[in-house]
């Protein structure tokens, strides 16, 4: 191993965080967890890049705050990801289920019955948690698509430590990709896709968001108006220790016109107006640490 | 796991409790409670034993904040700058059992019962440095006081607990039914 490779294990995306967080799930007794956990949040303070992207992004969504404060609101966003990130290793390594409540639960059940669907989500809350859960109780399968992790030390420990029964496809080979998702949501399955980022080379639609113009994946939409199935806005909430609240919006229905632009262009709108709603209300819970907006990035 | 549906008042469940006065005060409340309004449209609650964040959350505090004091009393420095230094330090301190302690045990037994191992001998540590302070004629010794007397009350409520056992089992199984 070379000496670059050697201490990329201890980049923040690094190996060496995740098996620190598996041996802190299973040895840490719960009462002490707090204390760790409030210290390894301020201990990740100290990653620059992720502070400062939080921060601006902060700043877009509150406008007019200050640094000072938009500081101790980044110390809440790390304090957040920790617990939700440990959350996610404790129910994989123990299945140690946290407690959950259901808003739009009629929504939720219409998804869990319909003939395939899109649920759409965001990098809010315990996504990967919802996923695996729900993949074991679900009626129908679950296929979640996901960007897959930078360090290929980390990507070999994450597939090695993952949960069994869920399906995770990466959004990497986007046409092949494409053509797959089509084929299992016609057979009636789930496809959980992020839809508030735009990672790699992957093909987007405008948006606005909090006022701004951004960029969104079109994966989503492209796949429910070919397949002809609803997108079901989902949302993985963290409203507590070891409490989740699973939030699931009004369908988004595509319907097709002689304008495909403007029927993306509906469906995108309101997508973002439920991942704004959101996203305002829980801001502590949106792990986006790069600048979000193009001018944040500036 | 066991899971509780649409059931509020199961938050009260003796077993979603870990410590004896924790236990007691759920059953307390248990008894207590009538359906509780559900302000969710569905819920589901699993029965474990560390799911309380209230409890949880509350001695991570008092511990935290005893071993802040006990770090401040040690230190050689002027009230402002010890509290300050003491902070990383006590977080750091209470690090130790777990990364020291935490691969020995595991080596020895395997996974298991290490956790609850690790969680004793960390309390037994804070006690045996409670009993130091206590005799001492240092303010921490009140800290330590307050510590020690909370370890009593836990103790006389684990006998309340095991001489209630019966009645909470009958309560859980009402509630949990």
């Amino acid at each position: 191993m070379t000496q670059s490779a050697w201490w990329r294990r201890f980049s923040v995306r690094g190996v060496v965080w995740r098996q620190l967080l598996r041996f802190a799930i299973l040895t840490v007794p719960p009462w002490i967890e707090p204390i760790v956990m409030a210290f390894w949040s301020a201990f990740f303070l100290l990653w620059g890049p992720g502070r400062r992207g939080v921060m601006r992004n902060l700043k877009v969504i509150k406008p007019g705050s200050s640094a000072i404060a938009n500081f101790f609101r980044c110390y809440r966003v790390f304090w957040n990801y920790a617990w939700t990130i440990a959350d996610n290793v404790r129910f994989k390594e123990l299945r140690t289920i946290p407690d959950w409540e259901f808003i739009g639960w009629n929504h939720f059940q219409a998804m869990q019955a319909s003939n395939g669907a899109i649920l759409l989500t965001a990098h809010m809350g315990s996504y990967d948690l919802g996923a695996h859960l729900f993949s074991e109780t679900s009626t129908r399968r679950i296929v979640m698509v996901r960007a897959p992790e930078e360090d290929p030390q980390t990507r070999e420990f994450e597939e090695h430590h993952g949960a069994e029964g869920l399906r995770i496809e990466f959004n990497t080979r986007a046409t092949e990709l494409a053509l797959d998702l089509l084929e299992t949501v016609r057979d009636g399955a789930i496809v959980a896709i992020q839809g508030d980022r735009v990672t790699g080379s992957i093909s987007t639609l405008p948006a606005t968001f909090f006022g701004k113009p951004v960029n969104v994946p079109a994966g989503p939409f492209a796949l429910a108006l070919a397949a002809r199935v609803p997108i079901y806005p989902v949302f993985v909430v963290r409203v507590g220790r070891r409490r989740y609240r699973l939030v699931t919006s009004r369908p988004i229905e595509i319907t097709r016109s002689r304008n495909r632009d403007d029927d993306f262009a509906r469906a995108v709108a309101q997508w973002m107006t439920e991942l704004e709603d959101v996203v305002r209300g829980y801001w502590y819970q949106w792990f986006t640490f790069e600048p979000y907006w193009p001018e944040a990035a500036a | 796991m066991n899971v509780v549906t649409d059931r509020p008042e199961a938050r009260w469940l003796p077993s979603r409790h870990r410590f004896a006065m924790a236990r007691l005060i759920a059953y307390a409340e248990l008894r207590g409670a009538r359906a509780a309004a559900n302000n969710t449209e569905h819920l589901i609650l699993p029965i474990d034993r560390d799911q309380t964040a209230a409890e949880m959350n509350g001695i991570a505090i008092w511990v935290f904040v005893t071993t802040v004091c006990y770090v401040v009393a040690a230190l050689p420095l002027v009230w402002p700058a010890a509290i300050i230094v003491a902070i990383p330090i006590a977080a750091i301190a209470l690090h130790f059992p777990i990364v020291v302690i935490g691969p020995i045990v595991r080596m020895l037994i395997g996974d298991g019962d290490h956790v609850k191992i690790i969680s004793v001998v960390t309390m037994v540590l804070l006690a045996i440095t409670s009993s130091y302070f206590v005799v001492s004629s240092s303010w921490a010794r009140y800290v330590a006081s307050f510590f020690l007397a909370v370890l009593l009350v836990n103790g006389a409520a684990a006998v309340v607990v095991w001489l209630l056992r019966g009645s909470i089992r009958s309560a859980e199984k009402r509630c949990a039914r």
